[in-house]
C-alpha cells in the first residue's frame, strides 16, 4: 500500500511503487483532469504539480510522490478561479481542451515565479506543452491578463 | 601537423605549478582517504605524458554524454549529433531549469525506461549560470585550461578536480538512457586518464 | 450555466421520467442540408418534452439543448447552442448541453467536412423559430388575447399590454397541442442578440478545471482496462503470439488475439485486458507476438515518390474536370511552366490518444468515446457483430482533437469486439506510438502542374495529382472514377476566367491506410496549386496579388483580396522584401492569407507575421472563427516545416512526438485574422484556413530569398 497526498487528501492506493504518477492519479484515485498524451514527458498534458514542480507524471514515478504535496487540475483552486483559470476564461483559450489542464498547471507555476513574464519567459515557461489544436497565440495572450489579474487580487 | 604534446604555454605550467602545490598543501592538512588521488611530486612531472593523458579525457568530454550537459548556450543540448535539447529548456540561474521546465520535472531520479525516454539522476542539472563550464566548441588546449582555471570549474582545487572524476552525474555519463552510447572510454579508464593528466602537471595541450 | 457534461440523452430521459403529453417537432434534415419538414408527430413521450432533436424542455421550464455533432475543439457545442438559443428566445446561461446519440432523427452526425453549422443552421432556426411561435400561441390561447400581442423573451412568453408572464415550462403542453405554423418569421442578421456576437465558449469553463469529460476521462461501473499490441503493417496478421510473460504482470487478466474492422479490412492484433491503464500496457509490452507479413508489399518512401513522379510524367489519368483543350494551348504556347511539388504523408495525431468504452451485452452494444460519426459506428458494429442498429448505442464525449481520424470505426469496433470476449465493459487505450504508427494518415501527393503563358495571360492551366484515393479504402468501386477531391483546394471564379483547365489523378495504391485530415486534400493541393500560380504569376512577370485580380473577377473575391491588401500593407511593401500570398477555397469558404518572412541574425529565415482573412459568409461567433482560423495556421505550420511521416520497409518511422515534432509556442508568429462581412451563406470554419498558410510562406520565401520549395516539408533553418 502507498499513501499519497492528492489536492490535501490522502489516498492509500494498491499500487507497484514504480507506476507513473498518472495513472494513479487517473485510474486508482478516480481524478481524470490530468491526461496522457505521449507517455514520454513530451506533450505536457499530464502535468501536476509534485511539491510546487510541475512535473510530468507520465515519468514520474508514484515512489517519489510519496511524502510529497500533489496538486491537480482539480487541485489548483477552490471555485476555478485561479488567476490563470480566469485568464482562461476570459480569453477563451482552449479549443479541444485537452491539453489545458497542463497547459494551465505549467502557467500557475511560471505567474508564481515570476509575476511579470514577458513574451521571451512565456516562451520559455510553455515550451514543454503541445496543443495540437494550436491554441498558443491565447495562451500567450491569456498569460499575460493572468499576471494583470494576479497583480489586482495582490492589491 | 603541429606537435600538440610538447608546446605547452607557460601561462598553463604556472597555472598547473601554483594548483598543483596548492593541492599539496591541501593534502598536508586533511590528509583523509586520497590514496587515489596521492598529489605526485614535482620531479615526476611529464607534460608529454599528462597531454597525452587529457587527449583521452577530452575525447571523453567532448562526447555527447558529457558535452550536452555542458553547452556553449543557455540550451542543453541533446542526442548523438548534439542537437539543441527538444523545447528549449533554459539553463536558470541555478542551472536547474526555469519555471515548468525544470530539468528534474522530465529527468527522474533514475533513467526512464524505454526509448527517446529522459535519462535520470537525483541531481540532473546543467552547470550554473554562473559558472557555465562551458564544452561545447572547446579545443583540448582551451577546455583544459578550463578545467583547471577555479574560476572557470566550480572554485575546485586539483583535489576536488581529481576527486570530480567519481561524481555522480559525471557517472551518468556511463549510465546513459536506453538506446544512447557510452563515452568513448570506460570510466576506469577516464578516471586513469583524468588523475594521470592531473598529476602529470595538468599540462594542457597547445592551442 | 449549469451544464450537464457526461449525461447521454439515455440517461437525461431517464432523469425526465416517464409521462405525460409531448410536443414532437420532428425534423429529418437530409445528410445535403435540405430544408426540414416539420411535423407535429404529437407522441406521448416524457415530461422533458422534446421540442424537436435538439431542444427540450421539461415542465419546470428547464431547456435543453443537443449537440448532435462532435465537439473537437470547433466549437459545435457552443455554436449549435447559439443558434438555438437565438430564435427560442432563451439565455444561454440558463441551458444545459448534451452531446446527442447515434440517431438517424439528427441527420448526418459525421462530424467533417466542416459541416456542423453550414449543413444545419438554416433548420435549426426554423425549429426554433416554430418551437418559439406555438409556445406563444399556446400562451394567447391561454389568456384570450391574440397571438400578435405576445412576444417572447428570456424563456418566457409575455403579454405586451397587460404585461402577463408565462414560462416555457408552463406553455409547453398546450402547445404540444398545436399544429406547427408555416413559414415563421426569421430575424434578419441586424435582429440577432446571440449569432454573430463573440460570445463566450460554453464549453470553456468546463475546459479549465478537469471537469470535462473526454473518451479517456469515461468511467462506467465494472470497466476494466485493456491495450492492444497490433500489427504495425495494416494488412498483416498474427501468425503466434505467447502471452506467458503478459500474464505474469500483476493486474493482467486476458490476453487473446483480435480483429478489427478498418473499413473494408480488418487488422489484427494481441489484446491485453488488466485493472488500470499502466498495467495493461506493462503487458502489452510483455508480449511476444510473431506477426505473418507476406502477401503484400512493404513499401518505402523513396518508391513511393518514385513512382507516383513516373505516373505524372507518364499518365495523363482519370479527369475529374476539364474545360476547353489545356493539351492543343500547351501544344502551341509561347510561354510554358511545368512543375513538380510534392508533399508528404502526416498523422493526425489528436492530443488525446484514440480511446473507447464499450459494454457488450449479447443483443446490444453501448460505446462511449471521443466519437466524430456515431452514424457510422451504428452502421459499422450493427453490420460487424449482427446487432440491430438501433441496439449500437453510440455516445459521444468531449474529443480532444480529431481532424478526422476519429471518424474512423476501428477503435470501438476493437472495444466493442474486446468487451464481447470478456463479457464486461471495457475501456481500450491506444498509446501514442500505436497512434502514430498505425495510421491512417493523409496520403502524401506528388503533382505535375503545367501552364500556357500567352503575352503575360494565363492561357491554359493542367494538373495532374498521383496520391492515395481515401475513397478507395470505401468502396472499390471507388476506383473506376477520378480522386473528387482532385481539385479541392482550388477557386471556384477561375473556371470562369481561365479557358482551359483540366485536372486528372492518376491512380496510385499502397497498402498504407489512408483518410481524410483536416481540410483534406486541399490541405496538399493548396501547396501544388498555389505555389505554382505564384510561379506563373512571376513567369508572366506580374504581381502575384494582380495575378488573382485579374483571375478572380467576381465581386466577392475581389472584395478578399482589398481586405487582404488593406490589412497587410501588400501595395506598401518593398521588393523582395519577403510577402507571399495564397488563396485556397474549401467546405464553401475562401481563406486568403499574407505571410511576411525576414531573415534573423545569422541569415536564417523567420516569419515575422500572417494575416489571413476567412469568408465564409454567414457565421455565429466570430471568436471561434477566429479561433479555428488560428489554429488551422498553427497545424499548417507544423505539416510545412516541421513534420512527416516515412516508411521504411512498410513501418513508419516516427513513433512520438521526439521524432514527429509540433510547433511549441515559440515557433508561433503573430497570427491576425479577419472575418468578411457579408450576406452569403455559411461556409465550413473548422478546416478551411488550413491549406493556404504553406503555399503563403513558401511564396514569401521565395519573395526575401529566391529560393522556390517545391516539396514539403522543409526546414525554416535550412532555407
Amino acid at each position: 500500500m502507498i499513501k499519497l497526498t492528492i489536492n490535501g487528501k490522502e489516498h492509500t492506493l494498491d499500487a507497484d511503487p514504480e507506476m507513473p504518477l498518472l495513472w494513479a492519479i487517473r485510474d486508482l484515485a478516480g481524478l481524470t483532469g490530468t491526461k496522457f498524451g505521449c507517455g514520454v514527458a513530451q506533450c505536457g498534458a499530464c502535468m501536476v504539480h509534485l511539491d510546487g514542480d510541475a512535473v510530468r507524471s507520465c515519468v514520474t514515478k508514484i515512489k517519489r510522490a510519496v511524502g510529497k504535496q500533489v496538486i491537480t487540475i482539480e487541485g489548483l483552486s477552490d471555485n476555478n478561479n485561479h488567476p490563470v483559470q480566469q485568464a482562461w476564461a476570459e480569453i477563451d483559450v482552449p479549443q479541444c481542451g485537452y491539453c489545458h489542464s497542463g497547459q494551465i498547471m505549467a502557467a500557475a507555476v511560471l505567474l508564481r515565479d515570476n509575476p511579470n513574464p514577458t513574451d521571451a519567459d512565456i516562451d520559455i515557461a510553455m515550451a514543454g506543452n503541445i496543443c495540437r489544436c494550436g491554441t498558443y497565440p491565447r495562451i500567450r495572450k491569456a498569460i499575460h491578463t493572468a499576471a494583470e489579474l494576479q497583480q489586482k487580487s495582490l492589491k | 601537423m603541429k606537435n600538440t604534446h610538447t608546446k605547452i604555454t607557460s601561462g598553463v605550467i604556472v597555472m598547473a605549478l601554483l594548483l598543483v602545490s596548492l593541492v599539496a598543501f591541501s593534502f598536508k592538512k586533511d590528509g583523509a582517504n586520497v590514496s587515489d588521488y596521492m598529489a605526485v611530486p614535482d620531479k615526476k612531472k611529464d607534460s608529454i605524458a599528462s597531454v597525452k593523458a587529457f587527449q583521452k579525457v577530452y575525447s571523453v568530454l567532448m562526447s555527447p554524454r558529457c558535452m550536452n550537459c555542458h553547452p556553449k548556450g543557455d540550451v542543453p543540448l541533446q542526442g548523438e549529433d548534439s542537437h539543441l535539447h527538444q523545447m528549449m529548456p533554459q539553463r536558470g540561474k541555478d542551472g536547474k531549469g526555469l519555471y515548468a521546465m525544470k530539468c528534474t520535472n522530465c529527468h527522474q531520479p533514475e533513467n526512464t525506461p524505454g526509448l527517446h525516454m529522459p535519462p535520470g539522476h537525483k541531481d540532473w542539472h546543467l552547470p550554473p549560470a554562473d559558472m557555465k563550464m562551458v564544452f561545447e566548441g572547446k579545443t583540448a588546449h582551451e577546455l583544459a585550461k578550463q578545467l583547471v582555471d577555479p574560476k572557470q570549474n566550480g572554485g575546485k582545487d586539483l583535489k576536488k578536480l581529481v576527486e570530480h572524476a567519481d561524481d555522480g552525474l559525471v557517472k551518468t555519463g556511463w549510465n546513459p538512457g536506453e538506446g544512447l552510447k557510452k563515452p568513448p572510454l570506460t570510466h576506469a579508464e577516464f578516471k586513469k586518464s583524468w588523475i594521470e593528466w592531473i598529476e602529470k602537471g595538468a599540462y594542457a595541450p597547445a592551442p | 450555466m449549469s451544464s450537464t457534461t457526461d449525461i447521454s440523452r439515455r440517461g437525461f430521459l431517464k432523469i425526465a421520467g416517464l409521462g405525460g403529453t409531448a410536443l414532437y417537432l420532428g425534423v429529418f434534415p437530409s445528410a445535403t442540408g435540405a430544408e426540414a419538414t416539420i411535423v407535429n408527430a404529437g407522441q406521448a413521450a416524457y415530461q422533458s418534452i422534446e421540442l424537436n432533436a435538439w431542444v427540450y424542455i421539461d415542465t419546470a421550464g428547464k431547456v435543453t439543448f443537443v449537440d448532435h455533432r462532435a465537439e473537437m475543439g470547433q466549437g459545435s457545442y457552443h455554436s449549435v447552442s447559439q443558434i438555438l438559443a437565438e430564435e427560442l428566445e432563451v439565455d444561454l446561461n440558463d441551458v444545459n448541453i448534451i452531446f446527442g446519440q447515434g440517431d438517424k432523427k439528427y441527420g448526418s452526425q459525421v462530424t467533417g467536412g466542416s459541416s456542423t453549422i453550414r449543413m444545419n443552421y438554416k433548420n435549426f432556426l426554423k425549429l426554433t423559430a416554430t418551437a418559439r411561435e406555438m409556445l406563444i400561441a399556446a400562451a394567447a390561447a391561454q389568456w384570450g388575447v391574440a397571438a400578435a400581442e405576445c412576444y417572447a423573451e428570456h424563456g418566457h412568453v409575455i403579454h405586451k399590454k397587460s404585461g402577463k408572464k408565462a414560462h416555457y415550462g408552463e406553455l409547453v403542453v398546450a402547445a404540444s397541442k398545436l399544429t406547427p405554423p408555416k413559414d415563421v418569421k426569421l430575424k434578419k442578421r441586424s435582429e440577432y442578440r446571440l449569432i454573430g456576437k463573440p460570445l463566450k465558449r460554453l464549453d470553456t469553463p468546463l475546459k479549465t478545471n478537469g471537469t470535462a469529460i473526454f473518451g479517456l476521462d469515461k468511467r462506467v461501473p465494472g470497466m476494466v482496462f485493456a491495450a492492444v499490441e497490433r500489427n504495425p503493417r495494416l494488412r498483416g496478421k498474427v501468425k503466434s503470439f505467447d502471452a506467458s510473460a503478459a500474464l505474469k504482470v500483476p493486474g493482467v487478466q486476458k490476453v487473446f488475439k483480435i480483429k478489427m474492422l478498418v473499413f473494408k479490412t480488418y487488422r489484427e492484433g494481441v489484446a491485453v485486458v488488466a485493472n488500470s491503464t499502466y498495467a495493461a500496457f506493462q503487458g502489452k509490452k510483455a508480449l511476444k507476438v510473431e506477426w505473418d507479413d507476406s502477401g503484400f508489399e512493404h513499401i518505402n518512401t523513396a518508391d513511393i515518390y518514385a513512382r507516383q513522379l513516373e505516373n505524372v510524367k507518364t499518365k495523363e489519368g482519370l479527369f475529374l474536370k476539364k474545360q476547353g483543350d489545356p493539351d492543343a494551348a500547351l501544344a502551341k504556347s509561347a510561354q510554358k511552366l511545368d512543375l513538380i511539388y510534392q508533399t508528404p504523408y502526416q498523422s493526425h495525431s489528436p492530443i488525446e490518444p484514440l480511446n473507447c468504452v464499450a459494454h457488450y451485452q449479447g443483443d446490444k452494444v453501448e460505446v462511449w468515446g471521443p466519437i466524430q460519426a456515431p452514424d457510422w459506428i451504428q452502421d459499422a458494429l450493427s453490420e460487424e457483430m449482427g446487432l440491430k442498429r438501433e441496439n449500437v448505442i453510440v455516445n459521444m464525449t468531449f474529443l480532444g482533437g480529431g481532424f478526422g481520424r476519429k471518424a474512423f470505426m476501428d477503435y470501438p469496433h476493437e472495444a466493442a469486439v474486446i468487451s464481447k470476449e470478456i463479457n464486461a465493459p471495457v475501456q481500450v487505450v491506444w498509446t501514442r506510438e500505436d497512434e502514430m504508427t498505425q495510421g491512417p494518415y493523409r496520403p502524401g501527393i506528388t503533382y505535375r502542374c503545367e501552364a500556357s503563358i500567352n503575352n503575360g495571360d494565363i492561357d491554359a492551366l493542367k494538373f495532374r495529382m498521383s496520391g492515395q484515393n481515401n475513397d478507395h479504402w470505401r468502396d472499390p468501386k471507388n476506383k473506376q472514377q477520378a480522386n473528387r477531391s482532385t481539385s479541392e483546394g482550388f477557386l471556384q471564379p477561375y473556371y470562369d476566367s481561365i479557358k482551359n483547365i483540366s485536372f486528372a489523378e492518376v491512380i496510385f495504391e499502397t497498402p498504407i491506410p489512408s483518410m481524410w485530415w483536416r481540410s483534406v486534400y486541399a490541405s496538399t493541393n493548396g501547396f501544388a496549386y498555389e505555389s505554382f500560380l505564384d510561379e506563373v504569376a512571376h513567369a508572366a512577370g506580374k504581381d502575384p496579388m494582380d495575378l488573382r485580380r485579374q483571375y478572380l473577377t467576381d465581386e466577392r473575391s475581389q472584395k478578399l483580396l482589398d481586405k487582404m491588401e488593406e490589412i497587410s500593407g501588400w501595395k506598401n511593401r518593398k521588393k523582395n522584401e519577403g510577402f507571399g500570398v495564397a488563396i485556397t477555397e474549401c467546405f464553401a469558404s475562401t481563406v486568403g492569407q499574407i505571410v511576411k518572412v525576414s531573415r534573423k541574425a545569422g541569415g536564417k529565415v523567420k516569419i515575422d507575421k500572417v494575416w489571413a482573412v476567412m469568408d465564409c459568409g454567414w457565421y455565429v461567433n466570430p471568436d471561434i472563427v477566429q479561433a479555428q482560423v488560428e489554429g488551422a495556421i498553427v497545424m499548417g505550420l507544423g505539416a510545412a516545416t516541421m513534420h512527416e511521416i516515412t516508411f521504411t520497409d512498410g513501418l513508419v518511422d516516427q513513433k512520438n512526438y521526439h521524432s514527429y515534432q509540433m510547433p511549441r509556442i515559440y515557433d508561433i508568429p503573430p497570427i491576425e485574422v479577419h472575418i468578411m462581412e457579408n450576406a452569403e451563406d455559411a461556409g465550413g470554419v473548422g478546416e478551411p484556413g488550413l491549406p493556404s498558410f504553406a503555399p503563403a510562406l513558401t511564396n514569401a520565401i521565395f519573395d526575401l530569398t529566391g529560393t522556390r520549395i517545391r516539396k514539403l516539408p522543409f526546414k525554416m533553418d535550412e532555407v
